[in-house]
């Protein structure tokens, strides 16, 4: 046998012809196979070494892998612009265990609705922290332009095998704004079944949030004080109940993942989720409106001469539950359909429909992924576009927060992917987003004006892992 | 120095002196030998008998390295000769033989022994009973010499009953902290391992990790890359000390030594399952040496050889015999796994 | 507690199915990166909290998101 440094030979192995080629041109590393393989190392013995090395040992930087992306979401009418840029690395120890980082910045600027009606006369607002005020023109959406923050979260999770059958996962979070804090731990455990054919997942997650909105809490229900009147200052603080208050949510999750053969995947999840505490959120209004007949019938309720608007109120409990289903199939042409279904029901009297439909393209190196996505929701009991002067002082919660009321929501996207040789990935997503919220149109004056206008939003995301 | 005109390579060589004790199937001793091409591509070798193969162990390090090369020689020469005697079937006074002594009883197993049970055992459940350590005695009556004896059914059937994973039982070992127990076994008379199937591939693993355990703590002040190659089963540390790939020629027999290919290696393993050499022909039907331990007959179309890169060649050599066990659907399993392989058809 | 009944039958169908699943070497497409049910986290993650903040329903798929003042 010839044998030196350069050329050691195999001395086992006639090739056939149509092999052989394929030899000469094979260059054998740990990236052709990697995604196979991973799953063999799991089934049949890595144990046999004992904890042996087999390679030379990676530099620290093999052994992550890091994706970095930002996404760019600007509503339409100069509404809100956020910009969230995030990276991700995660530290593999081996093919099941992994330590996961995230690190996610995140911008928003520009005005959301205040849940105000818009109105035939122009309106004027105090700033949610009772320094100055904001004026909306006749016929215009009541938009809060002092919407401005920026936030980070951090979030590190934990998962490794327990043994063969099971295995766990850990991790925690925080997330810090000038007006919001939260602070999670999560868990969950997973049993392997049938050839690890279906895994059993149980899992829960506790936070615990703080909320110190600009201004103080206000008094749900209250009225919001008048900007420029004698005694503003006095009103604004008889509008407050203290400075701070907080929320905890708990959940808990039991998946149900099934190989239904070798191209297909599904998952049934039920969850539940409880959250508990200062559900409200502070910078939100609610009209009242004047439905006693004459001139002013639909218009603005007037007390002194000016507009009455209300701090809403939500529950301090909120119970969610949901079930979802998802399915992943590889076509023969390595084409991916992603399929998911979401219902979801609270106690406030929302229902919630999810359709996501992702097809994954392939095209070599490249990929392109189209997604369309349904949203439908149905209002919560409290929610009300506004209130009026012969109900506001009846009704015990109320909110005209859009997101608690009847709405659809579009989404359609489109995925462009490039996978480069070293295994590292370039992609860009664009997406648009629209909002379509419904309900009743109110009466008199009211009736003229837009209770219910679309939101269009586009996303632009673009990401490198590596 | 007869290999200077053969190859242009320059060369000094030691013999080493292995203990007697160190040595029990009495093997010549190993060579190790410095050989450089030129600047850029020069080495250590280890050459040895083990296993019924040449033995080599490739160590990438400068001229001036000699005694940590010599430590990882002697290191792997007796590794290999440990594992050779431990398993062998042919000898007495050793593992092999006190675990057959003891058949019928339950016995404690060294963790080793527990570790390469439980790798064959998967191998059994993953090949639906094929690929199976108590087949072994089936050699009693077939002989793969090139000649037509095939034995007879009555042979072949008096041997099933003692043949069959699922008759053994075998315990894991367990330590929940307070008590622990070590692996057992119940080998029941009549009952024969063959560890034949996985013993060359794993001293391949373990030459290696012990290679690299050793280099980790001797901190050599330069880069230092392995491959260890016994007859054909490779695996290697990853690229060469220069960065290149390591090259293997996977020989043809019909060529005479000339390689049909080279393959680049740069990390993994490489393993063969499979020998064209061993077969029965009888009116012009070829009978593979690879016996279906559910009839005790050879298995129908199988293909000749199988190599496959697999991260360790433990692993390697598993899948090369569990495809190589599925006959005529052999290159079907291959594709599956989504390993790298090279197939010889029949 | 309806539900959960309902999830466990479920539970208990999918087990008790010997013909669903696939054996281990049969695992190379399921392997794949693009072949898990959450493909890219990073992604999923930047849609959860834009439908969080947009959307009374968030969760289901994982966790139901938050630590966002958003909502």
């Amino acid at each position: 046998m010839a044998v030196d440094l350069e050329v050691v030979v195999v001395a086992v192995t006639k090739m056939t012809s149509q092999t052989e080629q394929a030899v000469a041109e094979h260059q054998l590393t740990h990236e052709t196979s990697k995604a196979s393989l991973t799953m063999l190392l799991a089934s049949a013995g890595c144990a046999l070494l004992a904890g042996l090395p087999n390679q030379a040992q990676a530099s620290e930087l093999d052994n992550w892998d890091f994706d970095a992306a930002t996404l760019i979401y600007a509503e339409s009418d100069s509404r809100v612009t956020a910009a969230e840029p995030v990276i991700s690395a995660t530290r593999n120890f081996d093919s099941e265990t992994k330590l996961n980082l995230k690190l996610a910045l995140d911008t928003l600027t520009g005005a959301s609705p205040s849940g105000a009606t818009p109105s035939d006369q122009a309106q004027t607002f105090a700033r949610p922290s009772g320094r100055g005020d904001y004026d909306i023109k006749a016929g215009e959406q009541p938009l809060d332009d002092t919407f401005r923050d920026s936030r980070a979260a951090f979030s590190a999770t934990w998962s490794a095998p327990i043994n063969r059958d099971w295995a766990y996962s850990a991790g925690g979070y925080l997330s810090s704004e000038h007006d919001y804090r939260s602070l999670g731990v999560n868990g969950s455990i997973s049993r392997y079944l049938n050839e690890k054919n279906t895994t059993i997942t149980l899992g829960g997650s506790f936070s615990s949030d703080s909320i110190d909105p600009e201004g103080g809490l206000p008094i749900g229900l209250s009225a919001m004080a008048v900007p420029g009147s004698a005694n503003f200052d006095q009103d604004f603080s008889n509008s407050r109940q203290g400075s701070s208050d907080d929320k905890t949510i708990t959940d808990f999750l039991v998946g149900v993942t099934q190989v239904i053969n070798r191209r297909t995947l599904m998952q049934f999840n039920y969850s539940i989720s409880a959250s508990d505490g200062y559900l409200t959120d502070p910078y939100k209004i609610v009209s009242v409106i004047d439905d006693s007949s004459g001139d002013n019938y639909g218009g603005n309720y007037q007390v002194n001469g000016q507009n009455l608007y209300i701090y809403e109120k939500r529950p301090d409990t909120r119970l969610k539950q949901a079930l979802y289903w998802q399915t992943k199939y590889q076509r023969e042409n390595s084409d991916i359909i992603d399929f998911s279904y979401r219902f979801m029901f609270d106690d406030w009297g929302i229902n919630s429909h999810t359709l996501d439909l992702k097809y994954r393209w392939q095209l070599g190196d490249h990929y392109l992924e189209p997604q369309l996505r349904w949203y439908s929701q149905s209002a919560a009991d409290f929610y009300q576009r506004y209130t009026t002067a012969s109900d506001y002082q009846n009704v015990d919660e109320i909110s005209a927060d859009y997101r608690l009321g009847d709405m659809d929501t579009y989404t359609v996207g489109l995925r462009y992917g490039y996978r480069m040789a070293g295994g590292s990935e370039l992609y860009a997503r664009l997406a648009l987003y629209q909002q379509q919220s419904s309900g009743s149109s109110g009466f008199g004056k009211l009736k003229e004006q837009a209770l219910y206008p679309d939101t269009t939003a586009t996303m632009l995301t673009v990401g490198y892992k590596f | 120095m007869q290999q200077d005109n053969l190859h242009g390579f320059s060369e000094s060589k030691r013999l080493l002196s292995i203990a007697k004790m160190n040595n029990p199937s009495g093997h010549p001793m190993p060579e190790l030998s410095f050989l450089a091409a030129d600047q850029s591509s020069a080495g250590f070798l280890l050459q040895f008998q083990a296993m019924a193969s040449t033995c080599e162990l490739l160590i990438d390090l400068p001229e001036s390295h000699w005694a940590l090369a010599e430590q990882l020689a002697l290191q792997a020469v007796r590794e290999t000769w440990r594992i050779e005697f431990k398993f062998s079937r042919y000898r007495t006074g050793n593992w092999h033989d006190k675990v057959h002594q003891k058949r019928g009883h339950w016995q404690n197993l060294d963790e080793e022994s527990a570790r390469l049970i439980a790798f064959a055992d998967q191998a059994w459940q993953l090949s639906d009973g094929l690929f199976d350590i108590t087949s072994g005695i089936l050699r009693k009556v077939w002989r793969f010499d090139g000649s037509d004896r095939l034995p007879e059914p009555e042979q072949v059937a008096t041997l099933l009953p003692h043949i069959g994973r699922q008759k053994i039982q075998w315990s894991l070992p367990e330590d929940d902290g307070v008590n622990s127990k070590p692996a057992q076994l119940y080998l029941p008379e009549g009952m024969e391992l063959d560890f034949g199937g996985v013993g060359k591939e794993y001293a391949v693993d373990r030459v290696l990790g012990l290679s690299l355990s050793l280099l980790q703590k001797a901190q050599p002040d330069v880069a230092c890359s392995l491959l260890v190659n016994f007859g054909g089963d490779i695996a290697c540390s990853g690229p060469r000390a220069n960065g290149e790939p390591w090259k293997v020629g996977i020989e043809a027999p019909d060529r005479e030594g000339k390689e049909a290919a080279l393959l680049s290696l740069t990390g993994g393993a490489l393993a063969t399952s499979g020998d064209s050499q061993r077969y029965l022909l009888k009116e012009g039907k070829r009978y593979s040496h690879l016996l279906n331990p559910k009839t005790g007959w050879p298995i129908e179309n199988a293909v000749r050889s199988i190599t496959v890169a697999a991260p360790t060649c433990s692993q390697g050599g598993l899948i090369s015999s569990l495809a190589l066990l599925q006959g005529a659907g052999a290159e079907n399993l291959l594709k599956q796994t989504g390993l790298k392989y090279w197939l010889l058809s029949a | 507690m309806k539900r959960i009944a309902v999830a466990a039958a479920l539970i208990a169908l999918l087990s008790g199915c010997a013909d669903l699943g696939v054996k281990p070497w049969q695992r190379d497409i399921l392997a794949q990166p693009e072949m898990q049910l959450i493909s890219d986290p990073v992604e999923a993650g930047l849609d959860d909290h834009i439908y969080f903040s947009k959307e009374a329903t968030s969760g289901g798929r994982g966790f139901g998101g938050g630590g966002c003042g958003c909502n």
